[in-house]
């Protein structure tokens, strides 16, 4: 999950902090809530250094304007180093800093991206306009060009953290603004404030807390049958939540066991479209019993040397396999939500096993139909008329029907024309001629459009009039039966179908 | 929630005014280009009633095409009195269900009749009854004994498509409305099965001939009452269906896209090729990724207007991209899917689309970049006889530079079963079923749950950790067989043919034929002879211990096998008469194939297997795979001392592998290896 830590660098930040001293003597340097931030900001980096290696982070500090200090990055070196001249500047504006925020995070990440967002700030929310006060107060007016930057446009999390002891005055004020927002931003946002004595301890255990709670890692078990892997999704699945015509179910979580359902053909797939992706990692895993098989190897001590490498995986089993078939493993996430694991390969070749995360609930894949209804190919057989793949609706869609549309009048042109040109070979045409007719006069009944059988018989007895010679007599005959019959209320009754005359040109069939 | 679009009641004026033609002549007459001296036919016009069934028609295709399901629409058509043409039921969803009806409705009555009252207020007040009873899916969410079932809120839209004199009229009928809804909802509210409509959008369309000026002024959306938002929009007949399809597209939140640079064979010209454009529909969440995603580039997108008629509404435009190899073939990381529906239907460029799409190929879209560059955006394609437009992620992926899966925990073991793996996969396809209301308990999935259970019950992940998968040709089709739910009488006769198979072999002092890949169990020839029997005895016992809750027969299976081993282990005499069932079960052994063959090779003559081949493979190996033991080294030192002489072949060889009859594959002659390998 990419992070934005955001830091205010107002001036009130630069507020000495009472009571405490820096730690050494010769540093007589009064610590500053500035100091304490930094310091903060260094443990959350510490954590992820050891924790969370594969998390990008950018650095943006405000104040009444915003500026990126680090583009994302994983090299948070980079990001400590920067952290050490950082130049204060004027007054609070949290409304700026998420604008800015949602700013970098939209041009990296997207839409689609969960986003970690840190702001970090001294409990005063700032003053006069682009106050948070006043951009809270002024939430409900309309503003076209500039919407609140709250909640994100992306699946984010904003968590607040005051360098301000919980005793602060100007808390009283700040933190129920601070709350608003959060409400704002939903998707288990926080406010923290370090406990006790604002001191250097109280604030780096305030950000461990915020850096244990934001980044846990999923860990689980992969199970296919009797065989399986302990695994690690990175990145980890958040919280999803569904919304529909009908209802809203929040907080769906990803199952700590995914357990494979059966196999699908990548092709058969076909690309559905997933709330997020992951690398499935394996962990060493004991084998279960049936996987273990038998020791041909009296001298069995190399599972035992410690190289992870060389421990059999069935993630790897599986993922050769996937990769060799071109298939999908369909698996259980939680109840009524599904999945697809499948061999993947980033632009360098290097392959590697991912799961999709479907939308929860089992009818969400048209082609493949109610995903719970997927069986073994052996219950099909048994049963007639299964086919497999795609599922087809009931239904054909308008555009594959072929039915008239006369909105322009191309369409009803070259409809008519298309009866004339079958009419002008007959008798071959015979029954294309009749079918065409038959189609335009039911189409022209639903819409009420007599007009149309009015001047589609005076077009056929004028045709008649202008057929070259050589023609086959049957045209004639036929059309100025046509002609006759669309004229006679017979033809007006949809069930009624005007049926070719019978001449010796006509066969019969 | 409760979105207004998900129950539509459109209400067509089938007054006899409706009847009148709409001036506006149609070029119907397709002979001009034949010729200058042809008789001229009188034109023909459509009337009101036409238009204003053919464009709600086109509205219902559009939001039929892209919502097959829970976006409900009705008619009701209204002259001397209400006619209504549908339900809200699924089964009468449809546009053939639709046009049935209107041609049983047929033209508006020719001539006003005394005491007869035509009017549109009739299909009004039966529209507010129709929206106050609950589609099926509402029906179930208010029976459904969830905390939200109290709180379901019914919304709905009115489309009422007439003629109104004046704005007065217009303002009557608006009173009208509202009273009979406030009436409505009183009656709503004392019946079981009707909901009272929260919410009500009425949309008026006034349409009048193109040589009449109205007298209706149009009016934006405004809020009548909390229960009542209404509009009006007046305009001459043939803007009618352009008015309608701006509307859908806040209706239902669509959006345009305009797929140009398709490349089409010209009618006249099949050789050359010329570009065309095709618009289509689909919910606007399909554009969300590139119109919000990047902001930068959103800005940057093109989207281009287009005015038709009076309206305006935006369409983004991207470029084809001829596909290359099979973009459907693989898994694309797609953010989002959406039906599509052409907004032309029948024009000679969308059906050429469609039936390429339909076909069974895709079609990658592409991005402009203000910065030059292009990206891949979006991808067409069918299925199941559906067009569907997928969202490609355009953005960085946070999976950048992931490793490789041969650098994790168990990446370096080269022995995995992944051919076997493949085959369980294959013998594991999902197939759709259809849920048979007469099956009790479990579904599709539970059983497709316990079938996975049954075929994994044992089943060793490396080559290095099974002897019984590596001699298939001796064991097939036994694991095969064992993983079915039920055995047929043939089937366990097979599998005890096998164990009898294995029991003459082992009688008969055979090494076992394993192949000479990888880990370090095959090749160690005759010094371990016993010792793979041993192991393999074991593991089929497992296996088939495994799988004995199964069913009876496969009871039997493994009774078969511990018998046989018992009697093997007590008493070699016993073996005679195990030989002797198995010859009588039948003569087609064809497990048994492999040692009959390698007996007729075998000459009484042959001289027992060279033990210096076992070696040479077991040093190949064992510098390769296994640390060699003292034996090893001690077998390997005495090797040299070997008395008898190396086969000739091998002499002339690279390896310690030798060709047999190197001259064998001559031109015209059949290879016979395979009869020969034992």
């Amino acid at each position: 999950m990419p992070t934005v830590i955001a830091l205010d660098v107002s001036l009130s930040m630069r507020r000495p902090v009472l009571g405490v001293l820096g730690t050494d003597s010769v540093q007589t340097e009064q610590l500053t809530r500035h100091h304490l931030a930094v310091q903060g900001i260094n443990a959350l980096l510490h954590y992820l250094q050891t924790n969370s290696k594969l998390e990008f982070v950018s650095l943006v500090v405000f104040s009444s304007l915003y500026e990126v200090i680090c583009p994302f990055t994983r090299d948070y070196d980079s990001i400590r180093a920067k952290l050490q001249n950082i130049e204060e500047c004027d007054k609070t504006c949290i409304e700026t800093a998420l604008h800015g925020v949602n700013n970098v995070i939209m041009a990296e990440w997207g839409n689609t991206t969960a986003c970690q967002v840190i702001l970090v700030t001294d409990g005063n929310p700032g003053v006069g306009t682009m106050s948070l006060g006043d951009s809270l107060n002024s939430l409900n007016v309309k503003r076209d060009n500039n919407p609140f930057p709250l909640p994100f446009p992306y699946p984010g999390k904003l968590s607040i953290v005051c360098i301000a002891s919980q005793q602060d005055p100007g808390l009283a004020i700040g933190l129920p603004l601070y709350q608003r927002l959060i409400e704002l931003a939903g998707s288990d946002s926080i406010v923290l404030i370090p406990e006790g004595q604002l001191t250097k301890n109280s604030v780096t255990n305030c950000f461990q807390k915020l850096a244990e709670a934001n980044y846990v890692s999923f860990q689980g078990y992969l199970k296919c049958g009797h065989l399986g892997s302990r695994i690690f999704l990175s990145p980890p699945p958040m919280p999803h939540t569904k919304k529909t015509d009908f209802e809203i179910l929040a907080g769906l979580t990803v199952s700590k066991t995914i357990e494979i359902c059966g196999f699908i053909s990548v092709a058969d797939v076909g690309s559905p479209s997933a709330i997020s992706r992951h690398l499935v990692l394996p962990l060493p895993t004991e084998k279960t019993p049936s996987m273990q098989g038998i020791s041909l190897e009296e001298e069995s001590d190399t599972e035992d040397n410690g190289d992870d490498g060389k421990i059999p995986s069935f993630c790897v089993l599986l993922h050769g396999a996937l990769k060799v078939e071109n298939m999908a493993a369909l698996c259980l996430l939680n109840t009524d939500w599904y999945g697809f694991i499948y061999s993947w390969a980033d632009t360098k070749k290097k392959s590697n096993l991912m799961l999709t995360l479907l939308e929860p609930g089992t009818d969400i894949i048209p082609w493949l139909g109610n995903l719970s209804n997927l069986g073994p190919i052996d219950a099909a057989i048994n049963k007639s008329g299964e086919i497999g793949f795609p599922v087809r609706p009931s239904e054909k869609r308008s555009y594959s029907q072929n039915a008239p549309s006369w909105i322009r009048q191309v369409g009803l042109q070259s409809d008519i024309q298309k009866i004339l040109r079958h009419a002008r070979k007959l008798p071959e045409k015979t029954q294309n001629f009749y079918k065409e007719l038959n189609r335009l006069r039911r189409a022209a009944l639903s819409m009420g459009f007599v007009e149309l059988l009015e001047g589609l018989a005076s077009i056929f007895e004028r045709e008649c009039t202008l057929l070259p010679p050589n023609l086959n007599p049957d045209c004639t005959i036929q059309m100025g039966h046509v002609a006759e019959m669309l004229r006679k209320p017979y033809s007006r009754e949809l069930k009624n179908n005007i049926t070719p005359v019978r001449t010796k040109f006509h066969h019969a069939e | 929630m409760y979105p207004a679009n998900h129950k539509t009641v459109f209400v067509l004026d089938h007054t006899p005014y409706f009847g009148i033609s709409t001036e506006s002549p149609l070029e119907f007459d397709c002979l001009k280009t034949r010729g200058q001296n042809l008789i001229p036919l009188a034109p023909i016009c459509k009337s009101l009633w036409t238009t204003s069934v053919e464009s709600s028609m086109e509205y219902c295709r559009i939001v039929w095409d892209l919502f097959p399901t829970g976006k409900l629409v009705r008619f009701v058509v209204s002259d001397h009195a209400a006619h209504i043409l549908n339900t809200w039921s699924a089964s009468q969803q449809n546009l053939s269900h639709i046009m049935n009806g209107m041609a049983i409705i047929g033209v508006p009555p020719r001539t006003h009749q005394p005491g007869v009252d035509f009017s549109v207020i009739h299909g009004l007040r039966v529209a507010i009854e129709a929206l106050t009873e609950s589609s099926e899916i509402q029906h179930e969410k208010r029976t459904s004994l969830t905390e939200n079932a109290t709180k379901l809120l019914n919304s709905g839209r009115v489309i009422c498509i007439t003629s109104a004199r004046d704005d007065i009229n217009m303002k009557s009928l608006e009173n009208i409305f509202l009273n009979q809804l406030t009436q409505q909802n009183k009656i709503a509210l004392t019946s079981d099965h009707l909901i009272p409509v929260h919410h009500c959008h009425l949309v008026i369309l006034n349409i009048f001939p193109n040589n009449i000026e109205s007298q209706v002024t149009s009016q934006s959306p405004r809020e009548v009452s909390p229960l009542l938002t209404m509009e009006v929009h007046s305009m001459k007949a043939p803007a009618l269906h352009s008015k309608l399809s701006h509307l859908i597209l806040s209706h239902y939140d669509l959006a345009s896209t305009t797929v140009t640079g398709i490349p089409m064979k010209e009618e006249q010209n099949a050789s050359s090729s010329a570009n065309y454009d095709v618009e289509i529909f689909h919910s606007s969440a399909a554009h969300s990724a590139i119109l919000k995603g990047n902001p930068q580039d959103s800005a940057l997108i093109k989207t281009f207007r287009r005015f038709e008629e009076g309206s305006e509404y935006e369409t983004v435009t991207l470029k084809w991209c001829t596909p290359r190899g099979c973009s459907a073939c693989e898994m694309q990381n797609c953010t989002a899917m959406h039906r599509i529906t052409p907004v032309d239907v029948n024009s000679r460029p969308s059906s050429c689309l469609i039936n390429f799409l339909l076909n069974g190929r895709s079609v990658m879209l592409e991005m402009a970049r203000k910065s030059g560059g292009k990206t891949i955006s979006h991808l067409l394609a069918a299925h199941g006889g559906e067009i569907f437009i997928h969202t490609l992620s355009t953005a960085r992926s946070v999976l950048e530079d992931p490793p490789s899966i041969s650098e994790g925990c168990g990446g370096r073991v080269t022995d995995y079963r992944i051919t076997d793996f493949g085959t369980l996969m294959r013998n594991n396809v999902l197939v759709p079923l259809k849920k048979n209301s007469s099956d009790e308990g479990e579904g599709p999935a539970a059983k497709m749950r316990s079938r996975l259970e049954r075929h994994t019950k044992y089943w060793p992940i490396t080559i290095s950790n099974t002897l019984m998968f590596n001699l298939k040709q001796l064991i097939d089709p036994l694991p095969e067989l064992m993983v079915k739910d039920d055995l047929t009488k043939e089937e366990i006769v097979q599998c005890k043919q096998i164990i009898f198979a294995l029991l003459q072999l082992e009688a008969k002092h055979e090494p076992l034929p394993l192949p000479s890949i990888g880990g370090g169990r095959g090749g160690k020839g005759g010094v371990r002879r016993e010792e793979h029997y041993r192991l393999l005895w074991g593991e089929l016992e497992t296996f088939l211990k495994g799988h004995a809750n199964n069913s009876a027969a496969h009871v039997e299976v493994l009774n078969c096998l511990l018998e046989v081993r018992n009697k093997d282990d007590k008493d070699k005499v016993e073996l005679d008469q195990a030989l002797r069932e198995l010859d009588g079960l039948g003569k087609e052994d064809i497990t048994a194939r492999a040692s009959v063959i390698r007996a007729t090779t075998d000459s009484p003559m042959s001289p027992p297997p060279c033990t210096s081949v076992s070696l040479g493979k077991q040093l190949h190996k064992g510098s390769l795979y296994t640390p060699k033991s003292l034996l090893d080294i001690w077998l390997q030192r005495s090797a040299p001392k070997e008395r008898k002489p190396e086969f000739h072949g091998r002499i002339q060889s690279d390896g310690p592998k030798a060709k047999l009859y190197p001259n064998l594959k001559e031109p015209g002659r059949e290879p016979r290896e395979p009869i020969l390998e034992a």
